[in-house]
Formats: structure tokens, sequence, C-alpha cells
């Protein structure tokens, strides 16, 4: 009986085999030569399954940074009979410039160390271990001030997938200021962190118009649901995090904490704070949200302006009241 | 710093197979030891890896191509002297990075050019622009805002660089303002919150004091010694015994927005025909179940203990009635 193949084993054999050719390999070259196809591809009746998995490791290994491609043969444009695969190896190979001191290694190892489990996690873990064949030795620094960034959100990978293949999303969005979650169907262009918050950007392929999502009010599964209508412009993140910082600066609301309290010293501390006599002036990128904040201190905050977001915290404290009476 | 190191899956694992081979080349001769230490893995992993690149899916075993005559390693010295050469190999380049590897790196060293100690870093620059070109597709689209400039994190690097002691004016959750000087040990950046971890002279013990609850703080001379005790960020967050048991009653939707709040030893029971979670978790003190419930105002609700629930009620009113005068 022959063996099982791991996963990784057949992978392995797959970037080899196609590293290794010129002219590349047919589909049919390829399940019936390469270990971990082509066992079952002597004996499977079903040549479907083997077909999607082959589908699904291409997938991986592009999702990996190896640069699989497909060309047509000649004559037999779109045939994927005749289609040939390879992995030209300029492309495969780290470019020789690309070599790092020891001073730069380290803080790369630092910047891997930003991410606290989650999705970037993994992705600096993989990247660490790629940089490793260049021989360098990498001390696990320990620094005296360590920023660290969760990716938690279960939304982070499933997002960051759909935005490297180019595929449309759908999930079930918690609005601000709202008790029930409804479906979006989005084009995703970039994940941007702002203000302690994982921010999608993002064009609602239903509203036909840019839009911005909270990541930890993504509720359930993001399921890819086709091509995305937009692919992200290369100064994409750049841009969500401009529009960030335009809306957090022109959304603001006045409050007046008791003085001393706590929330007087939270809301000082907070960035770009103005202090107008015994009033604060704060920022916020959603007035909802700032809302949610604001009714937290209780009844150490007044909002002052603007009315509608005093209005929104009385709601706030009155809905709990009444869960509560 | 602890690490959980996560099951490593099919992706990493090839990932680890396609830096090792290049490693090893480029090596010449390493003992099992020294390649497991480099890549900090177990030296099992390694065997695993040289079993797998050397001895799998030889010829005749199912008919097949097979990488396994194209590698061949100097196997006296490996099976005496556990000292791996390899002698032949298909392939010796070392392997690009992914998109979202490449931009984990680069928003991880994002995070760390925004700090205070990383500032004076005029390579970090360049050292992305090198990332860029080690990616195989242009780096996914994803960024970090960096943080407005912060006196009292400049102050308190600087504290710590040169261990000197600061005099802290303090807000706790409790809402209970002190003054106290403390020896900082660390600063740890979790999301945008950033903690001081110091000796505390007032308790005469290790203390966390999060920065955005700090009123003022002023150097007050050299720090003293004290024996380290290191923690994990997240450990911050371990209940103390004194504790409480709240029981919450909430949507599904709703517990992402209460993960700050979430221990490991938490009790959760979903009933999935209602969408209903119910939750049990430990509270330090009445002041934190206003904060809890204004995560997601009126889906929320306390549902035990009965004292909990009036003193929910309580806060609230006494919110709402404040706003009147």
């Amino acid at each position: 009986m022959a063996r099982t193949i791991p996963v990784e084993e057949r992978l392995f054999s797959l970037v080899l085999a196609l590293l290794a050719t010129e002219h590349g390999l047919t589909k049919h070259e390829i399940l019936s030569t390469v270990t971990g196809y082509a066992a079952r591809y002597a004996t499977d009746r079903d040549r479907g399954s083997l077909e999607r998995q082959f589908e699904r490791d291409k997938e991986e290994l592009r999702d990996l940074g190896v640069p699989l491609e497909t060309f047509d043969a000649q004559g037999a444009v779109n045939d994927t009979k005749f289609q040939r695969y390879r992995i030209p190896a300029d492309r495969y190979q780290l470019p020789d410039e690309v070599r790092f001191t020891p001073d730069q290694y380290a803080l790369l190892g630092l910047a891997a160390q930003v991410w606290r489990e989650g999705s970037l996690s993994q992705d600096s873990r993989r990247a660490l271990t790629k940089l490793r064949s260049l021989g360098l030795a990498l001390d696990d620094a320990i620094i005296g001030m360590a920023p660290t960034i969760r990716t938690r959100d279960a939304a982070h990978e499933p997002l960051t997938l759909a935005i490297d293949r180019g595929q449309q999303v759908t999930f079930r969005y918690l609005k601000p200021g709202r008790t029930a979650p409804e479906l979006r169907r989005v084009s995703p262009l970039a994940l941007v962190h702002h203000e302690g918050r994982w921010h999608l950007q993002a064009h609602d392929d239903a509203a036909d118009a840019p839009r911005t999502f909270l990541l930890r009010r993504i509720v359930g599964q993001v399921s890819a649901a086709g091509a995305a209508t937009r692919r992200p412009a290369a100064d994409e993140p750049a841009r969500a995090l401009a529009e960030l910082r335009e809306i957090w600066q022109r959304t603001v609301a006045v409050v007046r904490p008791r003085p001393g309290s706590e929330a007087d010293v939270v809301l000082r501390n907070r960035a770009e704070t103005r202090v107008i006599g015994d009033s604060l002036e704060i920022r916020t990128t959603d007035l909802d949200i700032l809302a949610d904040e604001l009714t937290a201190f209780g009844a150490d905050v007044v909002v002052v302006e603007p009315a509608s977001l005093r209005d929104a915290v009385d709601a706030r404290w009155q809905a709990i009241l009444e869960r509560h009476g | 710093m602890a690490k959980r190191a996560p099951a490593p899956k099919a992706g990493d694992k090839l990932t680890f197979l396609l830096a090792l081979v290049p490693y090893l080349i480029d090596q010449v001769r390493v003992s099992v030891d020294e390649a497991a230490a480099h890549f900090g893995v177990p030296p099992q992993r390694v065997r695993d890896a040289v079993a797998l690149i050397t001895t799998s899916g030889l010829p005749g075993d199912d008919g097949a191509y097979s990488h396994a005559d194209l590698f061949d390693i100097d196997w006296t010295a490996y099976e005496e002297r556990d000292v791996i050469t390899i002698i032949r190999a298909p392939v010796d380049e070392i392997p690009r990075l992914s998109s979202r590897e490449a931009a984990a790196l680069l928003a991880g060293l994002q995070v760390l050019a925004a700090s205070p100690s990383f500032a004076a870093r005029t390579d970090a620059v360049e050292l992305m622009e090198l990332l860029g070109r080690g990616a195989s597709e242009s780096v996914s689209p994803v960024a970090v805002a960096p943080s407005a400039p912060d006196d009292l994190r400049a102050l308190l690097t600087r504290a710590l660089d040169e261990r000197l002691r600061v005099r802290l004016d303090y807000v706790s959750t409790r809402g209970e303002r002190h003054s106290r000087e403390v020896d900082p040990i660390r600063l740890d950046g979790l999301d945008d919150v950033w903690y001081l971890r110091a000796w505390c002279l007032l308790r005469d013990s290790e203390r966390t004091f999060r920065l955005d609850r700090i009123a003022g703080a002023e150097l007050v001379g050299p720090a003293a010694e004290h024996e380290a005790v290191s923690v994990d960020p997240e450990q911050l967050f371990r209940p103390a015994p004194d504790d409480q048991r709240v029981t919450l009653r909430l949507p599904v939707s709703a517990l992402p927005l209460v993960a700050d709040y979430r221990g490991p030893d938490d009790e959760l029971s979903v009933d999935a025909d209602s969408g209903t979670a119910t939750l049990t978790l430990m509270v330090g003190h009445d002041g934190v179940l206003g904060r809890l419930v204004s995560c997601a105002p009126g889906a929320i609700e306390i549902a035990a203990p009965p004292e909990a629930r009036a003193a929910v009620a309580a806060w609230a009113r006494t919110a709402l009635a404040k706003e009147s005068v």
C-alpha cells in the first residue's frame, strides 16, 4: 500500500518540479509524476477531486509568496488542457540586493514581535523563517519598551486573504449604535489600524460607494463571494489612514468631566484633546462609538455638544436602566 | 517574552523546508542542534525535514517523479555525528516574502518607528524600501497610523533608559487618586493603550499603571535596584482573588465587544436558536459594571448576581439624573 504523503511534502515536490522545468509542465504531467499526486493519479477513478486538490495547492503556494505562473501553449489560448505551469527562479528567489545588516535584522525581529496572536503574527513568523536562511543570528531581544498590536479579530485573516486574491466578500456587520447586524457585500481594499482599532476600507458593492468598517463589529464568517469590483490602489492604506485622520480632525465633541475624576484624566490624555475652560474638546472617527465610550463614564461626564451626542448618551443610559430595572 | 507556539500548519512546514535548504547549503556543515537553534524549532523538526527532503517518495515506491534523487547529503556525517552537509540539491534559492509577510514586517516597522526609542533610527526607511523589494508581489495593503508624539511616553522612556524614579499622579479604575513614586521596569503597548510596569514604593511591590490614567509625572532622582519579576502583558488582566463573579446575557454578535473584559476561565454558553450568549466573568469592583454594559448599551444585560444588577441600574439612574442638573 502506498504511504500517505503529508501536505507539505506534496507542496515541496510541486515547488521543486515547477522550479526545475524550463518550458513549464502541463497539469497532466504534474498530476501523473509529482509525489503526492502521482499515486492517486494512477489509482483514483475520480480525477476531479485530485484536480481540485491541485487548484487549492496553487492558491496555497501563491498565498505563501511562491510566484506560480500559468501560460497558454502556442495556438491553444485558454485551453486548460494545454496550459503550462512553472515557477520562474528569478521571481522566486529573494533578490541579491535584499540583504540586511545585523542592526537591520535585529530591527526586523522587533518588528515581528509587534504582532500578538492572529494572522499578522503568523505572517511575520513566516517572513522571519524565510529571512533566517540568510544565516544571520537573531537574538530574542527584549527591550524595555514593547509596542504590541493584537490582530485577534476573526475577520482579519479572511479579509487579507480576500484582498490578496482579489475577491469580493460578504459579512454581517453590527453598525455602531444599532443592535442588529446587517449583511454587507464589499470589495475589500485595505486594513488599517487607527486609534486602537482595525478598520477595513472597502467598496460597498451594494451601495456602490466607499465605506469603512470596524473589524470588531463584523459578526461571524467572512465569505468569499466572487471577483472584487475594485482593486486596491498602490497608496490605498495611506489614503485610508488620511481619510480617517481627516474625519478624526473634523468630528469634534465638547464634554465637561467631573474635575479630578478618572473620566477627566482619561479624556485629557486622549490624543489631541483641547482644554477650553472647564470643558474638553475631544475628537473621534465616529460619534456613535464616542457615545459608547462616554456612556461608560456614567455620572462623571456631561456632554455639552453636539446635542445629538448628548441625546445618544442619554438614550444609552436609559436603555441600560430599562434592561436592569 | 513569553511565546505561545501554535501548532505549525502545512504552510509553516513548507516555508520551513524552503528556507532550511538554502541555509544548509550556505552553512556547508551544520549540526542538527545548531540548525534547530537558528530557526527556533525543536531538533526533531530539523530531523523530520532532512528525512522528508532526502528519503521520502523514492523512485519505485509509486513509479513517480521524485525530488528525492535530486538531493544528497553526507550520510556518514549525519548518522555518526548529527552533522548535515548537503552534497547535491536542486534548489539553493532563498524564497521571497509573500505580500502579507512583507506587509506584516513593514507595518511592524511603522509601529516601532512611531515610538520614541526608535525615532532616531534613520535606517528604518531604507529597511522598509528593502523589504518591499523582497516581496514576490506588491505588499498587502496593511498600515498602522502613527500615534501622536506623547510627552508622557517620552518622559517614561527616558526614566527607563536612565534608570530614574518617577512621581506619578495616578487615578485608579475605582476613581481613587494618589501621588506615588515608582521605579519603571518596562513599558508595554497593547493596541493603543500603554501600560507602565513599575516598582511602586507606596505598595512596595510591582504594579501596573495605564498611561491614560496618569494625570501627571515628574522625574525625582535615581531609581533603586529591585528584583525583576517579568510579566507577560496579557498577565496584566488576570483576575484578583477578591473579584466577583458576574453573569451577562448578550447577543452573540456583541461578544467581540466585551473581549477586553474576558479571561481564560470565563464560562460561556450560547443558545444558537435565539443567538443569545450567557457569559460569566470576573469583575474587580462595581465601577467596572457600568463600563461593561456600555460596550453595547442596551444589548448587554447583567443577569446575576442581583446586587450587580441593582448597582448598574443605580449607576445609570445617577448618570441620567446628573445630566438634568
